[in-house]
C-alpha cells in the first residue's frame, strides 16, 4: 500500500485528494450555516406585547430575601463594572459571550444591563437561539439603585407613601443600601448606617466569574 | 469566524493592506505558473498547452472544497461572502468577447499586468488596450444600457438553482475537474504528435 502511494505522482495524489473530498461532501450534503436561526417573530412579538417577561426590581428583591433560586441572574455589564457592585447572586456574562456561556436552554434567565437597552437586546439573542425562559430585570441596574439602594421619600408625603417607604427600607437595609428622605431638594439619610453618602454597597464576596461554582452539566451532550 | 472583514476583524484601511499583500502573491504564483507567457495562454485555445484549463480548475475546486469543508467545520459565514449577480445574456456576450481578446492578444486582463511587470512590451500594450476599451465602453454605456442590465438573475448558485444539495453539487464539479485534466493530458500528447514535438 505504502509503495503504491509513493509511486504515484504528485497531480495523481491531489486529484485523489480531491476526488475523496468530493465524496465526502457528498455524504455531507449541506453544511448547515450554525449562525443561521429561525424565528417566530409572531410569538416573540406576542411574548413583548404582554409584558410577561419583566420582573421587576422589587419582585427581585423579595426573592434574593427569600432564597428563591428557581432562576440564573445574569449581569450583562462590563467586568469593570461587576466587580465595582452586582446584584447579590448575579454572574457576569458579557453580552457578545452569551452564546457560549454555560446558560442552558431549559434554564430560567433573568437579565439586567445598566438600563434596558443591552438586556433587551441580549433577551432577544438568546429567544431567538432557542432560550425558553428568558426574563428582563424592568429599569435595570438603574431601577435597582433607585429602588431598592437608594429609596426616596418626599418630606410631605402621604401616610400611604409612608407606608411603603417603610417596607422599601427594610428591602433596602437588607441590600445594605440607604434609603433617604428629601426635603427642599437636600435629602437626610434616614439609615441607621453611619455612612451619609451614597455609598454603593461593599461586595461581602469577590465578584463571581462567569458559570462560577460547579460546572452545570451542558445540555444534549 | 469568516470571512473576517464582514465581521469587522479589521478596517477598510487596512483590508487594502491585505488586498496588496494577496494580490502581489496571486502575481507572483501566476508568473511562476507561466501565465505571464502569450504563447503559452494563447495555445490554450488551440488545444496544444491546456496549462489554463488546469490551472484554472485547480483553483476552482480547491476554492471550493475550501469553502464547503470550512462552513462545514463552521469556521465561515459563507452567506456573507460577495458574490456576483449574474445577467445571463450580457455575461455569455461579454464572455465571448473576452475569449476573443484573449486569443488575438494573447492575455486575459489579470495576466497582461503580470506580463507587464516583468517587462514585456506586448503586454504593457495590452494594458494600454485595456484602459482605451474602458473608456470607450463608458462612453458608448447608455446605448445599451439596457442590454447590460437584461435577464437578472440575482445572486445564483449552481446547486441553489439545480436544486442539488452543496455536496452533490461540488461533487460533480470536482469529477468534471478531475475528467477535464485527464481529457488536457490526453489531448496535449495527440496534439504533440500531430505537431510534431512535446507540449510546452
Amino acid at each position: 500500500m505504502k509503495e503504491l502511494i509513493m509511486k504515484l505522482s504528485t497531480p495523481w495524489k491531489l486529484a485523489i485528494l480531491a476526488g475523496l473530498l468530493g465524496f465526502f461532501a457528498l455524504i455531507i450534503g449541506n453544511p448547515a450555516n450554525k449562525n443561521v436561526i429561525d424565528v417566530n417573530a409572531k410569538e416573540m412579538a406576542l411574548a413583548t406585547v404582554k409584558n410577561q417577561d419583566r420582573i421587576d426590581v422589587m419582585t427581585l428583591a423579595d426573592w434574593l430575601i427569600k432564597e428563591n433560586a428557581d432562576y440564573t441572574l445574569v449581569d450583562l455589564r462590563m467586568e469593570k463594572e461587576y466587580g465595582e457592585y452586582n446584584i447579590p447572586t448575579s454572574v457576569n456574562i458579557p453580552i457578545e459571550s452569551l452564546l457560549n456561556s454555560d446558560l442552558m436552554r431549559n434554564q430560567k434567565i433573568l437579565l439586567y444591563g445598566n438600563d434596558d437597552v443591552v438586556a433587551a437586546q441580549a433577551w432577544f439573542i438568546l429567544k431567538s437561539a432557542n432560550y425558553k425562559a428568558v426574563y428582563l430585570l424592568n429599569g435595570g441596574m438603574n431601577a435597582w439603585k433607585n429602588e431598592i439602594l437608594f429609596p426616596k421619600l418626599d418630606a410631605s408625603a402621604t401616610a400611604e407613601q409612608t407606608a411603603a417607604f417603610e417596607k422599601a427600607k427594610q428591602v433596602s437595609l437588607h441590600f445594605g443600601g440607604t434609603p433617604q428622605i428629601v426635603s427642599g431638594g437636600t435629602a437626610t439619610t434616614v439609615a441607621a448606617s453611619p455612612t451619609a453618602t451614597q455609598a454603593l454597597p461593599k461586595l461581602t464576596a469577590p465578584a463571581g466569574k462567569v458559570g462560577g461554582g460547579a460546572k452545570k452539566k451542558k445540555e444534549g451532550c | 469566524m469568516m470571512p473576517y472583514f464582514k465581521f469587522d476583524y479589521f478596517s477598510v484601511d487596512f483590508s487594502l493592506v491585505i488586498a496588496f499583500v494577496i494580490g502581489i502573491a496571486f502575481g507572483f504564483v501566476l508568473e511562476r505558473g507561466g501565465f505571464g507567457n502569450a504563447r503559452i495562454l494563447a495555445a490554450q485555445f488551440y488545444f496544444s498547452n491546456m496549462r489554463v484549463l488546469k490551472v484554472m480548475f485547480t483553483a476552482i475546486i480547491t476554492a471550493a472544497i475550501g469553502l464547503f469543508y470550512f462552513t462545514w467545520i463552521g469556521w465561515l459565514d459563507l452567506s456573507l461572502v460577495y458574490t456576483t449577480d449574474t445577467f445571463l445574456i450580457p455575461q455569455i456576450i461579454g464572455g465571448v468577447f473576452l475569449g476573443i481578446g484573449f486569443i488575438v492578444g494573447g492575455y486575459c486582463p489579470g495576466t497582461s499586468f503580470v506580463s507587464a511587470s516583468t517587462g514585456r512590451i506586448d503586454g504593457m500594450v495590452y494594458i494600454l488596450g485595456i484602459f482605451f476599451g474602458i473608456f470607450v465602453f463608458g462612453e458608448m454605456f447608455p446605448l445599451f444600457e439596457n442590454f447590460f442590465n437584461s435577464t437578472p438573475m440575482g445572486r445564483v448558485t449552481l446547486h441553489e438553482y439545480f436544486g442539488l444539495s452543496h455536496g452533490l453539487t461540488l461533487f460533480l464539479v470536482v469529477l468534471m475537474a478531475l475528467g477535464a485534466f485527464a481529457a488536457a493530458e490526453w489531448g496535449e500528447k495527440i496534439m504533440a504528435k500531430k505537431n510534431g514535438r512535446g507540449a510546452e
